[in-house]
């Protein structure tokens, strides 16, 4: 029981990570139908401001506003720069020039900065860690879903109560009939990778403060994370990403911590293997939006 | 369903009208469709393209050569790889080309195929060394190469029929997560089974390819292999389904049968080529079938253009010398008088900056559907012109002969459906006669649309059954089309990419397994008679909408059915366009001698064209009969007509 309850806890910062990453991922796949790999470089691009930033000896509480400023406008210039001009188009040629991205953005920060690990001091918290019987809490794990939950009950506020997410909610329903009853097609797109970008700002900020460290490949693993969830959760959907980006984080520390020590390596096989059964048993399930094609 | 889908088939006409069956009026002149009368034999292309591939892989070697020649020892290696890369490449597009579906996958395949052939091939002293735990008795083996490469293919098959039933089943994005995961969990096995691969370090001592040789037949072999598959009934039935799923399967395609075969194709070459990588480097690991370099074989089929096995050579050559040019660059060389700095990640550069480049402006690819044979068949064709410019074509409709009618009457009994508590179609039972035109019309949300993808396996009854004379008809699109029940989409699904003619030829492959027992029609005749025989060597999408209308309803007769189910084949149409209509496919029901069942709600339509007409009413029958009967039945003029008169 212990066991289980540590596990939890452990896996509860990097799930609630993922779970803001998804989010994300599921809101601009709802407004164009695009999985956004490119979402994962906002982490790179807070990591080399923060490695700047830090450098210059300012404090963490100018950093975080600071990285995640950086990830609203870093994901609104993808989306005006590049997706803009595809907008519309068949779904694989959107994913591929997302990954098309992806790659750019690691050789731009090799080319331009280093291939090589920049570090930085963490915050002292982060690795600090408390305990209630015998279960420890680290205190990162804590904050982070802390973080996590707030921007969640956010999220749910703003696509319920605004215009804003009324707009985002139609035209994930249908876009041209949201176009239709007045939507402005760029702005709700832009407000999307706004928002997205705002929530991968925070997720960063958690991340770097634990990270301590700049690399230019470091935005794919968690994205690929976030992919995952948000498609575990059903793409589109923003309580599924949430749910999928919990259960993937756990799930990873409940594998890690069952495999014998020399197999550790396999976590990420095992758990692409469970989602590969899932889409065995739901082939379909998992991608509603797609199905709901009109004859 | 309706209203919307009214909707978007009439933004979809947007100002193109139809242009009211006139017969080559398009702005199509010049020798190109005179050749459409005396077209070369049906293996021409296949051959074209073939030879056309071969010198284009050929030209594209030498200037690898002449390349190579000027500068460092590095790039002796150069065209090895390149060769090696066609293999890779042109194996994916075998998959991914003609199926439309995004593979990440692929290298696990390349993988477990360097993997099984290497292990072999390693001698079995270096064996007792290198891996002493291995499992499988493999330690105390050793094949030949040539035997251990053909042996690393099978069992790349082997996989690849496993995965194929489970992505065959999905597709788009499904299936590239799939695809996706696939890549992982090998990745994942070959980095941590260490008593089997050697784990994540590089395993050596694989007896190494002397030469080019072998590399260069490889090369060639895979590329008649994926012309091979262009061209076959499969290839062209996945194209099919690549340029429309839906309609494909209404088409009578088993669209996962055929995916299913392209990926197993696909993944046997890929393997081979991935042997082939792991004997040319003389070491093996997992690093060297990471995600980096999917990205890399994507990125060649993508910037060259995935259609063909022409933009697959050519992105490989492209990505090839393009990242080796500039990883010479970045090295820091003088260069030009020049004295370049040192830069590192400038080949990683390159390959975003051209694959983001091609992505934003061109997304089919550099060479988009142009492949090496079309350029050869065209020389060809020039010259038979010179010896055949006084033929001239038929242009005129030809009336062809009327075919039999089938036996038996198309039969939905109580057919039902309920969208959560709403009951879109409620047990309506409909008889359609052999030859019989049968008109179902109703206003706007009656169930007309449902009621057809009910009967056409589209959506699952929720009540009642549809039977051709004694014989149930299948429960899927495919097995409904090749069952005899063939249909057309409110909203076109023509195959936009694929030439007019091949739109009516998939139907014909379909129709030749699966509709023997009824008369054989002419393609040639059925573009005559729908008015398109001098747009059929043009892409579907370049057509006018009235011209796509007459290729959906060609399309659906090629299949030689017993009943054509016409899905508001006037909508969006002028009154003298829907006058024309009428009689094209009272024409078009002759020529095959099919019963049709036509949905619209224009009554001036229906009631000339049909012998008997449904009305149908939120869901259920208000009337039926004669045109005249229906028009004066007080409930239909209530519920229908009232509006209108």
């Amino acid at each position: 029981m212990t066991e289980i309850l540590q596990n939890l806890a452990d896996g509860l910062g990097a799930g609630s990570t993922y779970a803001l990453f998804a989010v994300g991922v599921s809101l601009i796949f709802g407004v164009m139908h695009l999985v956004n790999f490119a979402h994962g470089e906002l982490l790179t691009l807070g990591a080399y401001l923060a490695y700047w930033m830090l450098l210059r000896e300012f404090g963490w509480w100018v950093v975080v506003p600071a990285v995640i400023g950086a990830a609203v406008l870093g994901s609104m210039s993808i989306e005006f720069v590049a997706f803009r001009r595809i907008r519309g188009a068949n779904p694989f040629t959107l994913l591929l020039t997302s990954f098309a991205l992806e790659v750019l953005s690691h050789a731009v920060w090799k080319v331009f900065v280093s291939s090589k690990r920049k570090p930085f001091a963490t915050p002292e918290w982060a690795f600090e860690s408390f305990a209630i019987g015998s279960v420890r809490f680290e205190w990162w794990n804590i904050v982070a879903f802390g973080v996590a939950v707030l921007s969640f009950a956010v999220t749910a506020f703003v696509l319920r109560r605004t215009m804003f997410g009324l707009a985002v909610r139609a035209a994930a329903e249908d876009f041209d009939a949201a176009r239709l009853m007045g939507v402005k097609a760029n702005r709700v797109i832009s407000g999307a990778f706004a928002f997205a970008g705002l929530l991968a700002g925070i997720a960063s900020s958690l991340i770097l403060m634990r990270k301590g460290g700049a690399e230019p490949r470091m935005g794919a693993d968690p994205l690929l994370k976030a992919v995952i969830a948000a498609v575990i959760g059903g793409l589109g959907s923003l309580p599924g990403a949430v749910a999928g980006g919990l259960a993937l984080g756990v799930t990873e520390v409940f594998v890690r911590d069952l495999l014998p020590e020399d197999l550790g390596g396999l976590t990420d096989g095992l758990v692409f293997a469970v989602i590969a059964l899932l889409f065995i048993v739901r082939p379909q399930g998992l991608f509603n939006v797609e199905t709901a094609e009109r004859v | 369903m309706s209203p919307s889908t009214g909707f978007a088939s009439g933004s979809d006409s947007g100002g193109t009208p139809g242009s009211g069956g006139t017969t080559g009026s398009g702005g199509t002149t010049g020798s190109g469709d005179v050749a459409t009368s005396r077209r070369p034999g049906p293996a021409a292309p296949l051959f074209a393209s073939v030879l056309g591939n071969f010198a284009l892989l050929l030209v594209i070697t030498l200037g690898g050569f002449a390349y190579a020649s000027v500068g460092s020892s590095a790039r002796d290696q150069l065209i090895t790889e390149m060769l090696i890369s066609v293999v890779l490449v042109v194996g994916l597009q075998v998959f991914m080309g003609n199926t439309g579906v995004l593979s990440f996958g692929h290298l696990g395949f390349a993988s477990i195929g360097a993997y099984t052939a290497s292990l072999l091939a390693i001698p079995e002293v270096r064996k007792h060394v290198l891996l002493p735990d291995a499992p499988f008795g493999i330690g105390n083996i050793e094949v030949p190469v040539f035997s251990a490469t053909i042996i690393g293919i099978a069992v790349t098959f082997v996989v690849a029929l496993i995965v194929g039933v489970v992505v065959a089943r999905t597709n788009g994005l499904a299936a590239t997560m799939i695809t996706l995961a696939l890549l992982f969990m090998v990745d994942s096995v070959a980095r941590n089974w260490t008593d089997l691969t050697g784990g994540a370090g590089n395993l050596g001592s694989i007896p190494r390819l002397e030469g080019r040789v072998w590399v260069l037949v490889c090369a060639a072999i895979t590329i008649s292999i994926a012309a091979a598959f262009r061209f076959s009934p499969i290839g062209r039935m996945a194209q099919a389904s690549r340029e429309d799923d839906l309609a494909a399967r209404a088409m009578g395609v088993n669209s996962s049968m055929v995916r299913f075969v392209a990926l197993v194709l696909s993944a046997g070459i890929v393997g081979l080529g991935g042997a082939l990588r792991s004997q040319s480097l003389g070491t093996i690991g997992p690093s060297q079938f990471s995600f980096d370099f999917t990205i890399i074989v994507i990125a060649m089929l993508v910037v060259g253009g995935m259609q063909t096995v022409s933009g697959a050579i050519v992105g490989t050559a492209i990505i090839t010398f393009g990242k080796e040019f500039f990883r010479f660059l970045g090295d820091g060389p003088q260069w030009l008088g020049i004295d370049w700095p040192q830069v590192e990640g400038l080949p990683d550069f390159f390959l975003a900056a051209v694959l983001l480049a091609v992505l934003l402006t061109r997304p089919a690819g550099l060479l988009g559907a142009f492949d090496a044979g079309d350029l050869v068949l065209r020389i060809v064709r020039r010259r038979r012109m010179k010896s055949t410019a006084l033929l001239t074509p038929s242009a005129q409709p030809v009336r062809a002969p009327r075919a039999p009618l089938g036996d038996d009457s198309l039969v939905a009994h109580g057919l039902g459906v309920t969208f959560g508590g709403f009951v879109a179609v409620d047990a309506v039972t409909i008889t359609v006669a052999p030859g019989e035109i049968r008109g179902l019309i109703g206003p706007n949300g009656a169930g007309k649309t449902t009621f057809v993808n009910l009967v056409t396996g589209l959506v699952e009854p929720s009540h009642g059954e549809v039977r051709l004379g004694e014989r149930r008809v299948g429960t899927t699109p495919t097995r409904v089309a090749r069952g005899g029940v063939a249909r057309t989409f409110q909203n076109l699904r023509v195959f936009g990419g694929l030439s007019v003619r091949e739109n009516i030829a998939i139907a014909g492959l379909v129709a030749r397994r699966h509709r023997r027992h009824r008369p054989a029609i002419d393609a040639d005749a059925l573009l005559a008679a729908s008015g398109l025989t001098a747009f059929a060597d043009h892409p579907a999408r370049a057509l006018d909408y009235g011209n796509q209308r007459r290729l959906e309803i060609a399309r659906a007769a090629a299949l030689r059915p017993d009943f054509l189910l016409l899905d508001e084949p006037t909508s969006g149409m002028s009154d003298t366009e829907s006058a024309a209509m009428v009689s094209h496919i009272r024409g078009i029901a002759e020529m095959v001698g099919a019963g049709v069942l036509v949905i619209d709600h224009d009554l001036g339509f229906i009631t000339t064209i049909c012998d008997h007409v449904t009305v149908l009413d939120q869901g259920r029958i208000l009337a039926e009969g004669t045109p005249a009967e229906v028009k004066t039945d007080p409930a239909v003029v209530a519920a229908y007509l009232g509006s209108h008169a």
